[in-house]
């Protein structure tokens, strides 16, 4: 049996679980390419107008890997932490894929919740059964799956570098090489390291984000504003850069608590879309490093704004 | 404490005959119009949804005439709403105003005694006997319920009536006069008038008027403001419509939600297209766009912000409700842009298109 594994939206965070549990169970695993211009061009005339860039690269996935395969995995992610969500659009991102296409295979859609072990193997199980497995061959897909994904380090950590930023934003629109444009390597480029919020410690950023008067229900929120907070308040990088996808629902909220909680820290928001022009990224990146050189070497570090 | 509140269209009126009964101090924001959209876009953050937007604008219009709490309700989902009450007070307080925020949650995030707590934080500013409270929320659901009965007669009736524009007078009149009463229960029996007249009005049962659901996000619908009082031009067309989504609703809702006694049918008919809980309303989206179409009407209105998240996950599945039964489902976006000649013209060519679907023997597969 063939099973189409789609490389959009969390897939970059938890493909080891995905393909190592699929392909113990004896299938057949067909990952859609790496994002291109062609897998945009699909997504963006199969979605609705008004979603997201992310989610319509994921739709141009499963455009590209429909025809392939018997099997299609459209993760349902409801829950990755306790009382947090991701975002609607995850939680109904199975219903979008189906009614935006004719003639899918079948697809696996059940609800991950991921807050503890038990809830996630209810989900192998009803994926495993999907395909006939036996409770036995399930549960030990699942444990070599869990291993594996433990075993998968994601997170930009760069060494050596004058200036470090801190790169935050959704993974998918971090690690998507194509939608941000190389954004990593542009940095690099202009000798500019990187660190992402895989290298904080998940309880450095729960306390972060406590001073907050509500606690944030989206798990990135959470991540996001606990790992820029923390950087600005650490120094351990002297600027923020974040990546957000235009009408981005969550992202509008957590730029807002970032811009609140660090007013005086350079912060630079790029906004990708579908139509963005890598020249205006560029001029933007540059002018940004200018300024944090100007501020690091150049002037003492003094806020302009008082 | 004076107290305010954002607007949601008809709340108001039952938010009136609460502080009235209870004795406190308030200050109901002036009707949502361009100025209150003006101030709300020039200060919030840009890509937030509109219903934020309009209520910075009630909240600083509320101040200018001295309000220094605000009353809010809000909730853990993943949708957006959640995360207003943190944002807009931050906001106020750098904009330098003074501004005390109730924040009334669900007891399940917050915990019970916290949700007591600021209830009791309003409570006390009120001096009646514990008896009395009790007796002014009471009178407050009652009125929330009887207007938002009337406000659903007039729109149902609008495509009945003999004389034009009679339910649509009689609503408005309805409404101005209820704001203008001094105590809930005198209020109550005001709407309670009103009703009564709207169910006597002449009636010609021959009519076979079009008939449309208003479908969508809960804020949009219920606000006429940002929809462009799209309820009032549709009585004006003698279309009769019907909308699922009203305050009175929501409180019921919320009331029944943990017993997960809420709304059965809605859940019933999404069934087959949205089995889950997303957050927002997009699950009553989809069973009152089924709902309305077993109950014979013609069409639907979808009505959502732009950027509303929920909403844009049924707009992708309102196609196939509309391919599977052959029923007309239009989606209109709104925000802080939004040109209402474009909206308007929207609207007509669906019931144009509507009305020429039924004598038109030409459609159909």
């Amino acid at each position: 049996m063939k099973v189409g594994i789609p490389k959009g939206l969390l897939y970059y965070k938890y493909h080891p679980f995905l393909v190592t549990f699929f392909s113990e169970l004896g299938a057949e695993i067909i990952i859609s390419e790496d994002t291109n211009k062609n897998i945009l061009d699909a997504g963006v005339k199969h979605c609705v107008d008004e979603a997201c860039l992310p989610v319509k690269i994921f739709h141009g996935h499963v455009a590209s890997i429909k025809d392939k395969c018997d099997v299609l995995i459209i993760p349902r992610i409801m829950q990755l932490w306790k009382n947090e969500y991701i975002c609607p659009k995850f939680c109904g991102l199975p219903e979008m894929v189906i009614n935006s296409f004719n003639n899918l295979p079948l697809t696996i859609t059940e609800p991950i919740y991921a807050t503890s072990m038990n809830k996630l193997y209810c989900w192998a199980k009803t994926s495993g059964k999907f395909l006939r497995k036996n409770n036995y061959e399930i549960k030990r897909a699942f444990v070599n799956a869990l291993n594996e994904q433990r075993k998968y380090e994601i997170g930009i950590n760069d060494s050596g570098y004058e200036i470090n930023i801190a790169l935050t934003g959704h993974p998918y629109n971090i690690y998507d090489r194509f939608s941000n444009m190389n954004l990593v390597k542009k940095l690099n480029n202009l000798g500019i390291g990187i660190i992402t919020s895989e290298f904080t410690k998940e309880d450095i950023l729960y306390q972060e984000a406590e001073g907050l008067y509500k606690k944030p229900f989206w798990t990135f929120a959470r991540e996001n504003y606990g790992f820029a907070v923390n950087a600005s308040k650490d120094k351990t990088a002297d600027g923020i850069i974040y990546v957000s996808s235009f009408n981005c629902g969550t992202d509008s909220v957590i730029i807002e608590l970032i811009k609140n909680s660090v007013p005086d820290f350079p912060f630079l928001i790029l906004k990708i879309d579908e139509h963005t022009g890598e020249a205006g990224i560029d001029t933007r990146i540059e002018a940004f490093k200018d300024m944090l050189e100007r501020r690091l070497f150049n002037e003492s570090n003094i806020s302009t704004l008082g | 404490m004076k107290a305010t509140f954002p607007h949601l269209g008809n709340v108001y009126i039952a938010v009136k005959a609460l502080f009235d009964g209870l004795g406190i101090d308030y200050i109901i924001p002036p009707q949502n119009s361009a100025d209150a959209l003006t101030i709300g876009s020039k200060y919030s953050p840009e890509e937030i949804c509109l219903p934020f937007k309009i209520m910075i604008g009630n909240y600083i219009q509320a101040i200018e005439e001295g309000a220094d709490t605000v009353i809010l309700t809000g909730s853990c989902g993943p949708c957006r709403f959640g995360e207003y009450c943190e944002l807009q007070m931050n906001l106020i307080k750098s904009l330098g105003y003074e501004l005390n925020f109730i924040v009334l949650d669900m007891p399940k995030d917050i915990g019970i005694k916290e949700l007591l707590k600021r209830m009791g934080k309003i409570a006390s500013a009120s001096t009646k006997s514990r008896f009395e409270k009790i007796k002014a929320l009471n009178a407050a659901l009652t009125v929330m319920h009887l207007i938002d009965e009337t406000e659903a007669l007039s729109h149902y009736l609008a495509g009945f009536e003999r004389n034009k524009g009679e339910c649509k007078t009689l609503l408005h009149e309805c409404k101005r006069n209820a704001i203008k009463c001094s105590n809930p229960n005198e209020m109550i029996s005001l709407i309670k008038y009103y009703n009564d007249k709207l169910k006597f009005i002449s009636v010609d049962i021959n009519k076979n008027p079009l008939k449309i659901a208003i479908i969508g996000e809960i804020y949009t619908v219920i606000e006429p403001y940002s929809n462009f009082y799209i309820e009032d031009k549709l009585m004006d067309y003698g279309v009769s419509t019907k909308r699922g989504l009203t305050p009175s609703w929501w409180i019921k809702n919320m009331a029944l939600s943990p017993a997960r006694l809420n709304s059965l049918q809605i859940k019933k008919s999404s069934q087959n297209y949205l089995s889950m809980e997303i957050g927002g309303h997009a699950r009553e989206c989809i069973g009152e766009a089924v709902l309305s179409y077993n109950e014979g009407f013609d069409g639907a209105i979808q009505i959502f912000p732009m950027g509303c998240m929920p909403e844009i996950v049924s707009k992708s599945i309102l196609p196939s409700i509309s391919r599977d039964h052959n029923f007309p489902v239009m989606s209109l976006v709104v925000d802080d842009m939004t040109g209402e000649a474009g909206y308007i013209t929207r609207v007509e060519a669906f019931i144009d298109l509507l009305e020429r679907r039924r004598e038109n023997v030409l459609y159909g597969s």
